[in-house]
């Protein structure tokens, strides 16, 4: 995505931040039946985001070591917690579902933003 | 797109599994009353591939049941022993009817969530739109 206002950066690292979580939620519905399965989840935005720019390695070419980068909004861990069911796994179909709800409204957000956002920009060079 | 295309392979491998499942399900009540029939049971086990986990899910190998056949009194039955016995089948129909509700909701969570992947990639693709 076209990122070069921050607000826009913003709206498409939580965009692809929701796009990792649905996957890690997928994950867990399809195997809410599997003996011994643990529940995987990524961490909200808030909780990545807030992370200063100013403090990271910076990275200008594809070879740089970077410290964050696009990759830390899309990781994926354990997640701790939850109930264990005598098979050893721990996915709570309604807890998923919650969090599919959260992801949902997450990404629609984000799009929203980006939308709008795309729209200003247009509107500053003089079309509709 | 990645992640999208890879939560509905996700969610179609768990359907794919609870129907299964519940087409073993259906062959377990087919065949209550069969005699010295042993009701299937298949694990569901995390896909691998090339011994690494791809998050997708799919049902094992099926096992039968080896629990005790239920004995059933019927002399007249040419299957029945001297004491007028035989075996039936080991079935329990509120553990299947049980087990086929489970796998309908599981079933069912599978496809809200394909069916949000579907929606969520659209509206991405909607960005493209005017």
């Amino acid at each position: 995505m076209f990122e070069s206002p921050a607000v826009m950066g913003m709206a498409s690292a939580l965009a692809r931040n929701a796009g990792a979580r649905l996957g890690a939620i997928a994950e867990n519905v399809a195997n809410a039946d599997t003996p011994g399965y643990r529940a995987k989840d990524g961490k909200p935005f808030s909780e990545v985001y807030g992370t200063d720019p100013g403090l990271l390695l910076r990275a200008t070419r594809p070879g740089h070591l970077s410290a964050a980068g696009g990759e830390s909004f899309t990781a994926i861990s354990d997640r701790p917690g939850g109930h264990m069911s005598p098979n050893g796994n721990n996915v709570s179909l309604e807890g998923e579902m919650v969090a599919a709800a959260d992801v949902r409204r997450d990404h629609d957000l984000a799009l929203t933003i980006y939308k709008t956002s795309l729209g200003i920009l247009r509107a500053s060079l003089g079309r509709r | 797109m990645g992640p999208f295309e890879n939560s509905l392979a996700v969610s179609a491998s768990g359907m794919e599994a609870q129907a299964l499942r519940l087409r073993y399900i259906s062959e377990n009540l087919a065949n209550a009353d069969t005699p010295g029939y042993r009701r299937k049971t298949a694990p569901f086990e995390a896909e691998l591939d090339g011994g690494q986990a791809t998050g997708r899910v799919e049902l094992g190998r099926v096992e039968l049941d080896r629990s005790d056949l239920t004995r059933v009194f019927d002399p007249g039955s040419p299957l029945a022993d001297p004491n007028g016995y035989y075996d039936g089948s080991n079935v329990d129909m509120v553990i299947e009817i049980a087990d086929a509700r489970e796998a309908q909701r599981s079933y069912e969570a599978n496809l809200k969530l394909f069916d949000q992947a579907r929606q969520m990639s659209q509206s991405l693709l909607e960005l493209l739109r005017r």
